[in-house]
């Protein structure tokens, strides 16, 4: 027979003072887990929820990414009139020559320097670009040393108002509007005019081409037909998926939040079992009594095992809890891929949260267990001697 | 029976938890140190002596924007520039490697390295066989062991950023510099590559003395104002830490972290001497009666107290120093750690935090044995 659910439950909170700071330990091992996953989701998130699945996105072949991209002019007429790409109603190809620049810059209240990624792009790369959409004042004009930068960068970095001015090398370029990209990595972007950018940092060639196939079929067509033309040396791939990959800078964040959870944890399982042993010290007489009363060891043990579950489940909502409050705080790191500021949010989702709390579970279930075999163990009638 | 074995006595009373207690100190002190160390190796750059000397020469826009190559010549007639070579980082993919190569590949002008890595030591027949082959390379001592490469193999690249791969051999291994784990070759070579582009990627600049570099950073710098590739010059340590300010909040974030497993230490600790002292809480009453001093108990509370969280200490900040000497960091952190070494000013960070542990792990029992009367600690059974 097993005992109730609501011994387990009442003895955990009955106790409360003295397993509070079990409770508590385990709390701050779950909450530093989840923060720093939620850091890995949140640059994943970001680059997941970039692109238009209809695009395909080429670069040159072997680099990792867009801005290590060195692209021939001559190969953009080359791929501009193939048949697979489709036109607007006034008879132009989809396609678009984006050429990006890496500007170090001051970040505000003196917090050091990082790279910020420019890129030229021309209106045809803008309407392939539909998530990116105008916050605040105006889109720069062609031909003009403008600059329309990221509203979420306009806050980390120093003459990012509108109406401001910033110097990089011997380019001095004016910022007229705040552009917002919808949670996507071009929330990480400062746009200006394409042939203005390559005139600025002299630039011969383009970094990607963004292309628009007639169809999937076409796409398909087109991607094998790139990777087949041994002149070109590119590569094209759906931009959706392109984006998807850049996720390098989440995997020492994921590793850290996993390598510290395990650590900590160990701390936190010594702490469990201290509390448990007490407990079950403390009730050496009651748990006689209920041997007496006909419930199996196992039945002990299961309840004691409950009991430990239950607290540190206690603990795990609470740090989720606590972790909870940075959900959606936007923070910003360099990007391996990019080498330039990539700005995401915390997001602390529900499967992390589910996470958290397996583990918390898991490191009571770890710190009960010996002490619930203790538990079962004890000879009856000595634990019912017992004071 | 004496003072300091009956605290002893005490103490080994319940040697389960006290086992426990000590242990669960000792991780997260274990845990304080690991993360103090990777601070401080994200933070804090590697330096030899060569590197107050030498200067490295980027364009004001970005390391991402290359330098024209005839501003070697200028360079070359700044007073007290000692050397100049080109710097070029490639930047490939060592094939073999799947996405990541824990190495840098540096083009340079080999006439010059001897100048600029003085600290490298090199036998001289390997120096001139690589002087003398334009695609052959010098390698440093740790990625040659970490890969098995020796003098004679090849080794191929794949251009991440530039449009080109590399098949090299290798002339020599070097060794002696802070970091041995670069590889050089020649810059002429990346040049025939990519079609002399006359462009180099940043330039190495050794100054004559230590004395005159920060005068030198300052006339390059001068050199190439308002001309059309303005350059930052600035000394080897402070380009790296411009690098570390990249990282923006991570500082932060591994600080906050070692807050709270110190906060978290500290409520494990306080609960055990809590629950060690409640469960002799008659005893206590006793001493009392018998006529023991209220600071005689908190003497006896303190040095348990404080014995246990040096205990935890010894074994933790010891196991860490034990660990970090004996393990290949680097191997482990494939090349993100290089050193990973634990100073004295961490091993001093954590007994601290375990004496204050200690202290204030003893406080709360110490105002429960204030508060209460002998009467009411002889009533308690518990």
């Amino acid at each position: 027979m097993a005992l109730p659910l609501r011994y387990s439950f009442r003895n955990a909170l009955v106790r409360w003072r003295s397993t509070s700071a079990t409770v508590l330990g385990i709390a701050l091992v779950v909450f530093v887990f989840v923060l720093l996953q939620s850091l890995a989701a949140g640059i994943e998130r970001s680059s997941g929820n970039t692109g238009d699945p209809r695009n395909l996105l080429v670069v040159r072949k072997g680099s990792t990414a867009e801005s290590a991209s060195l692209i021939a002019r001559q190969n953009f007429q080359d791929l501009r009139y193939l048949p697979e790409i489709a036109r607007n109603p006034q008879g132009e190809p989809l396609m678009a020559a984006d050429v990006l620049v890496l500007v170090n810059l001051p970040r505000r209240q003196g917090a050091g320097e990082a790279n910020v990624l420019l890129r030229g792009v021309t209106p045809r790369g803008m309407e392939l670009r539909p998530q990116v959409r105008l916050a605040a004042g105006r889109w720069f004009e062609p031909g003009h040393r403008e600059v329309v930068v990221s509203a979420k960068l306009a806050r980390r970095f120093e003459h990012f108002d509108i109406g401001q001015s910033f110097r990089s090398g011997s380019a001095t370029l004016t910022v007229v509007g705040w552009l917002e990209g919808g949670g996507s990595a071009f929330d990480s972007e400062c746009w200006l005019d394409a042939d203005e950018c390559r005139s600025l940092f002299e630039r011969d060639m383009y970094s990607s081409f963004l292309i628009r196939p007639r169809d999937a079929a076409a796409g398909e067509q087109l991607m094998a037909r790139i990777e087949a033309d041994r002149r070109f040396k590119l590569k094209a791939e759906r931009e959706v998926d392109y984006y998807r990959k850049q996720t390098m800078t989440a995997a020492p964040i994921k590793w850290l939040g996993n390598f510290l959870a395990v650590t900590m944890s160990i701390g936190a399982v010594f702490a469990a079992m201290n509390t448990m042993y007490a407990a079950v010290g403390s009730r050496t007489r009651e748990i006689g009594t209920l041997r007496v009363l006909g419930f199996r060891r196992r039945s002990v043990v299961l309840a004691l095992l409950l009991e430990g579950g239950f607290l540190a489940l206690i603990g795990g909502a609470l740090g989720c809890a606590v972790a909870f409050y940075w959900n959606g705080y936007t923070t910003a790191t360099m990007g391996f891929e990019t080498f330039s500021e990539i700005v995401f949010e915390f997001r602390i989702t529900p499967r992390l949260v589910a996470e958290g709390l397996l583990f918390a579970v898991m490191v009571g279930l770890a710190g009960t267990f010996l002490p619930a075999l203790r538990a079962a163990r004890l000879p009856v009638i000595a634990a019912l001697k017992s004071l | 029976m004496t003072l300091s074995s009956f605290i002893l006595k005490n103490a080994l009373r319940n040697r389960r938890r006290l086992a426990l207690s000590i242990s669960s100190v000792a991780a997260s002190l274990f845990l304080l140190i690991t993360l103090q160390i990777a601070l401080r190796e994200l933070t804090n750059p590697i330096s030899d002596e060569g590197s107050t000397l030498r200067i490295i020469v980027r364009n004001k826009v970005s390391l991402g924007q290359p330098l024209p190559a005839r501003q070697r010549q200028v360079l070359e007639k700044i007073p007290g520039v000692a050397a100049v070579s080109p710097f070029t980082f490639y930047g490939g993919l060592y094939k073999g490697d799947e996405k990541f190569t824990s190495f840098a590949q540096f083009a340079v002008d080999p006439l010059r390295t001897r100048e600029l890595l003085a600290d490298a030591r090199i036998p001289q027949e390997q120096y001139e066989a690589w002087v003398a082959s334009q695609t052959s390379c010098i390698l440093g001592r740790m990625t040659a062991e970490r890969y098995g490469l020796k003098v004679g193999d090849r080794v191929q690249f794949t251009g991440q950023i530039y449009p080109c791969d590399l098949d090299l051999t290798i002339a020599g291994i070097y060794q002696g510099t802070a970091d041995d784990r670069n590889l050089m070759f020649h810059q002429k070579y990346l040049d025939e590559l990519l079609g002399n582009p006359g462009t180099v990627g940043t330039w190495w600049v050794r100054a004559a003395s230590i004395a005159e570099a920060p005068l030198v950073t300052e006339r390059i710098n001068r050199a190439f104002a308002n001309s059309s590739a303005e350059v930052r010059a600035e000394s080897e340590r402070a380009f790296v830490l411009g690098f570390v300010s990249m990282w923006a909040n991570i500082k932060t974030l591994i600080g906050g972290i070692s807050v709270v497993v110190v906060f978290a230490l500290l409520l494990v600790t306080v609960s055990t001497m809590s629950m060690a002292i409640r469960e002799r809480f008659r005893e206590l009453a006793i001493l009392k009666a018998l006529g023991f001093r209220r600071r005689e108990l908190f003497a006896f509370i303190l040095a348990e107290s404080f014995g246990l969280a040096l205990a935890g200490a010894l074994l933790g900040a010891g196991g860490a120093w034990v660990v970090f000497h004996q393990l290949d960091i680097q191997k482990l952190t494939n090349g993100l750690f290089v050193m990973f070494e634990v100073t004295p000013r961490m091993m001093g960070l954590a007994f601290s935090v375990a004496a204050l542990l200690g202290v204030l792990a003893a406080l709360g029992p110490m105002l429960t044995v204030v508060r209460t009367s002998v009467v009411e600690g002889l009533k308690t059974l518990d």
